[in-house]
Order: structure tokens, then C-alpha cells, then sequence
């Protein structure tokens, strides 16, 4: 489900994007070290948006470092911080629910595959349910009603996605802050919602040939494995409005070195995803599997 | 107070232009209508006041020193632009008091309300509509917006409420992109290629050692 927040690379400078970089390695790390090697492959750029979300926007000290996928000269990774270990749990607590509800949802060789990431997973999710209760709890709670909207076959984007924003803005009530909590629920949210509906869009097809739930169909009616043209501009509205209020509360709050990643994020990056998605061109991108590496 | 040229993000031997320039960008930026039935819409209040009075200050500044006068061109956008719900209804106390939960910030208590109304006329769409909007239901929200001026089409209030929903709102400076209807093609090709590593790997696998 993740993997669809990205910034803009032609608004970036080099460092930037190396600094971008550094959390994604920082990250990587923490989860390796805190949770097992398992832990490192749910990495992805939607988990380090949380991590730079969760540090407090001061220049991270860095290291270079080796690891599987760099074992020659190895990346610059971030250090391990209180942000990246917050964010590492979080992280691990949502992959694994997000197993959870693939075992449930699926069935033959599909749920083999599903059942297999649980093992693998199960250490590393105890440890972090351990770390963070009251957010695995919160996780917990919001998949079960998105399962039950699922099962009631609901009708709107909204209530669904609804249950997927409040679990990514649950991340908030991990800062102390109250007025930084307050711009954090509201970004999150709509970053949740935005991710849910947008990867709804990019699996529609597929939910579509195998008879799985996927909002869009009631919601516009469907006969078809794709959007109508109508459709879509509804559909590129409803995206448009929640990015817009991610940007005005990005605008809320002073988030120091990581302004310009957000700001390209914002206000031009997931555009981009999301007209990418609409357009079919994004899973193509992602099967060619094209190894160019850097952000 | 605050350093006013702080505040505005410009150094002190910015010239008038310059610091008109930036005080017009963040006023933009933290307008009303970028804000309209916003959750966080008090701290951008808050912020705009905070821009407004660095910006008379370092006019009032200004103006003391220099010998030929600047003109008192005071650029003010006003955040007046507020909605409020409770003064801008004459009609049915019900709806009244659904107006003043909204602007009180008590959602669930305006929906409750509401939904005690069997007689859904377009100010019951319209108000439910905001309460959806609220909580970032957008999708609703604009299907409660558009029933709303369909029942009463000469209404400004619903009318400004609909077209606000698809308002492109403030963009920065360099930032040209509109929404994701808006985005050139090619734009986004390259976009896909540059990620697909990273996608890779959150469907579960490394991808393969680049060796770099």
C-alpha cells in the first residue's frame, strides 16, 4: 500500500536530495538494528516521510555506511535519533497490520504469501506493539473498521478512507507539542487519505478482474476495470483538495531543514504521483523495475 | 514583539520593495480563502496578525527616518474575511444553532442536529456539506455543495462554498503545477522512472545491489 509520497525532484538541490537520502538509509539502519533484518525490507519513502516528520528539522548528523543493497562504497545514513526509532516502530506496527489485513482479505497462493511475511514479520511487530502500545492499539482498531466497511461494501471514498487517514494521523499524538500536534493530525490525515484513495485508483484494475473491494467502483458506478474521463476529474478533485490542505498545514508550522523537501512534496510531487497513477503510467514504472537508484 | 523583518523573512537593509514583496507572498499565502473552513484556520489568523503588525512596524520605522516621507501605501489584506457562521442566518433557530456549532469548532454536535432534520432543503445540504468538508470528507463534501446549489442556484453563499473546492488556492514561487489533472506527461514519466527503485522495494523486495 505505500510507496506513493514523493517530492519533486526538479525543485530539490543535490544536497537536499541527499539529505532526503540519508533518513531513507538512517531509517533502514534503525529498523535493521531495533527489529531484526526482516524489519529493513518494509522500508520504503512513505515510512521516511514520517521519519523526517517525527525529527525536529535540525541538520541530522550522518555516517557513511555499508549495507546489502551498498556494500561497496556504502551511503550516507542518518544517525539514530529518538525521531528515527519512533518512526522505525510506527513503521513496523503498520506493515505488519497491513499483512494482517492481506491474510484476511485474500485467499490461495496470494495468502501463502501473505502468511509467510507475517512470520517473518512477527518478531520484529512484537517488539514494536512492546514499544509503541497505544499506537498499535490505535492501528489495530482503525484496520478492523476499514475491514468492516470493506465486508458492508460501503458506497463513498470518504468513510474508508477515513479509517486509513486517522491511523497515520494517530502518529501525531506521539508529539508533545499541542499546536504541533494539531498541524501534524491535520497534514496526516490528509496524507492518509491521499495515499489510501491513490492507491485505490492504482489497484483498480487489478481489484477489478479479481472481484476484490475497492471504493472506486460503487462510488462511480463502475462496469469497467477503469476510470470514465468524468470520473477521473471528480476523482483528481477529491486528490487535489486533500494535498491542498496537507500544503496549508505544511505552511503552519517551521519544519527547518526539511522545508524544501516538503514544500516539493506539496506542492508539486504528489501532483505528479497522482496524475501518474490516473494516467496507468505508475505501476508500469514500478514493474520495469528500473534500478536509476536515487530520488 | 517579534523582530519584524524576522517575521517577514528579509534582512534589514531590504529595500521597500523588497519587503512589500515578501509581506505581500506570506498575506497571500496565509490569505482566508487558503484557510476557508480549515481546522487549523486560528493559527493562520494568528500568523497573518503577526504579519500584518511586523509590516506596520517596519513601515512606521521607515517612515520616521527617512527625510522625503514614504507614502503611507499600507497593504492590507484584512482577515475579516472569516465566515461567521452564526451572524450571516436569519432563518430557522435549528439551523442557526448548527451554524454556531461549526464555527465553535463542535462537529459532532452540528451533525447531530442535523441529522434530527428530516426535512433536507438546500441550507441542510449546504451545512452538511461544511461538516464533511470539516473533517476532510472532500468527496462528500463537494456532492452535499453541488445538491445545494442545484435546490437554490441563486444562493452566493453555496455558490462560493462549491467553487472553492476546486480553488487552486496559494502556490509558491517556482511552483506552477495546479493540481493533478494539471501535470505535462513527460513531467511525470520521468518522475516514475526515478522511483521505481524505491518501489520496488515496498512490495516486499530489496532491490538488486546497485553497486554505487
Amino acid at each position: 500500500m505505500f510507496g506513493y509520497v514523493l517530492p519533486s525532484r526538479e525543485k530539490l538541490t543535490e544536497e537536499e536530495r541527499a539529505g532526503f537520502q540519508s533518513m531513507y538509509c538512517g531509517l533502514c539502519h534503525t529498523l535493521r538494528e531495533k527489529y531484526g533484518f526482516a524489519a529493513s525490507l518494509i522500508l520504503n519513502y512513505d515510512l521516511t516521510y514520517l521519519a523526517v516528520l517525527l525529527s525536529d528539522g535540525e541538520e541530522e548528523q550522518t555516517a557513511c555506511r555499508r549495507c546489502v543493497a551498498h556494500p561497496c562504497k556504502g551511503r550516507c545514513a542518518a544517525k539514530r535519533t529518538a525521531a528515527l526509532e519512533k518512526a522505525a516502530a510506527c513503521s513496523v506496527i503498520l506493515a505488519y497490520w497491513q499483512i494482517m489485513d492481506g491474510i484476511h482479505d485474500s485467499r490461495g497462493w496470494k495468502r501463502l504469501k501473505y502468511r509467510a511475511a507475517e512470520r517473518v514479520l512477527r518478531g520484529a511487530y512484537r517488539k514494536a506493539a512492546e514499544d509503541r502500545p497505544t499506537f498499535d492499539e490505535a492501528t489495530r482498531l482503525q484496520l478492523t473498521k476499514l475491514d468492516e466497511l470493506e465486508k458492508n461494501g460501503c458506497t463513498t471514498l470518504d468513510e474508508p478512507a477515513d479509517a486509513f487517514a486517522e491511523l497515520l494521523a494517530g502518529v501525531a499524538a506521539e508529539l508533545d507539542d499541542p499546536v504541533r500536534q494539531r498541524v501534524y493530525r491535520e497534514m496526516l490525515y490528509h496524507m492518509g487519505r491521499w495515499i489510501y484513495l491513490v492507491d485505490a485508483a492504482d489497484d483498480l484494475e487489478k481489484d477489478y478482474k479479481s472481484g476484490s473491494f475497492n471504493p472506486l467502483i460503487p462510488r462511480y458506478g463502475l462496469t469497467e476495470g477503469k476510470l470514465t474521463d468524468e470520473a477521473k476529474q471528480d476523482f483528481a478533485m477529491t486528490l487535489d483538495r486533500s494535498v491542498r490542505s496537507m500544503a496549508a498545514a505544511f505552511e503552519l508550522w517551521d519544519f527547518g531543514c526539511w522545508a524544501a523537501l516538503l514544500r516539493s512534496t506539496f506542492y508539486e510531487g504528489l501532483y505528479q504521483v497522482g496524475h501518474a497513477v490516473l494516467a496507468g503510467e505508475f505501476r508500469r514504472a514500478k514493474r520495469s523495475k528500473n534500478k536509476e537508484g536515487n530520488i | 514583539m517579534n523582530d519584524p523583518y524576522k517575521v517577514l523573512n528579509v534582512s534589514e537593509n531590504a529595500s521597500d520593495d523588497e519587503v512589500k514583496k515578501a509581506y505581500r507572498d506570506l498575506a497571500r499565502k496565509y490569505h482566508p480563502d487558503n484557510y476557508h473552513d480549515n481546522p487549523l484556520a486560528d493559527l493562520a489568523q494568528e500568523k497573518m496578525k503577526e504579519i500584518n503588525s511586523a509590516y506596520e512596524e517596519i513601515q512606521k520605522r521607515r517612515s520616521g527616518q527617512s527625510v522625503s516621507g514614504y507614502g503611507q501605501s499600507s497593504y492590507q489584506y484584512g482577515y475579516g474575511g472569516y465566515q461567521s457562521y452564526g451572524s450571516t442566518y436569519g432563518g430557522s433557530s435549528v439551523m442557526q444553532q448548527v451554524r454556531m456549532a461549526i464555527s465553535r469548532g463542535d462537529i459532532a454536535r452540528a451533525e447531530g442536529l442535523l441529522n434530527a432534520i428530516d426535512d433536507h432543503n438546500a441550507e441542510w445540504n449546504f451545512l452538511k456539506g461544511t461538516i464533511c468538508y470539516r473533517r476532510g470528507w472532500m468527496d462528500q463534501a463537494k456532492r452535499y455543495y453541488e445538491t445545494a446549489c442545484q435546490m437554490d442556484p441563486g444562493n452566493a453563499e453555496y455558490a462560493r462554498a462549491l467553487s472553492m473546492m476546486s480553488d487552486g488556492g496559494y502556490r509558491p514561487e517556482g511552483y506552477h503545477t495546479f493540481g493533478t489533472a494539471d501535470c505535462s506527461d513527460t513531467y511525470c514519466i520521468r518522475l516514475c522512472a526515478m522511483t521505481a527503485c524505491c518501489s520496488s522495494m515496498s512490495s516486499g523486495v530489496y532491490c538488486l545491489p546497485c553497486f554505487c
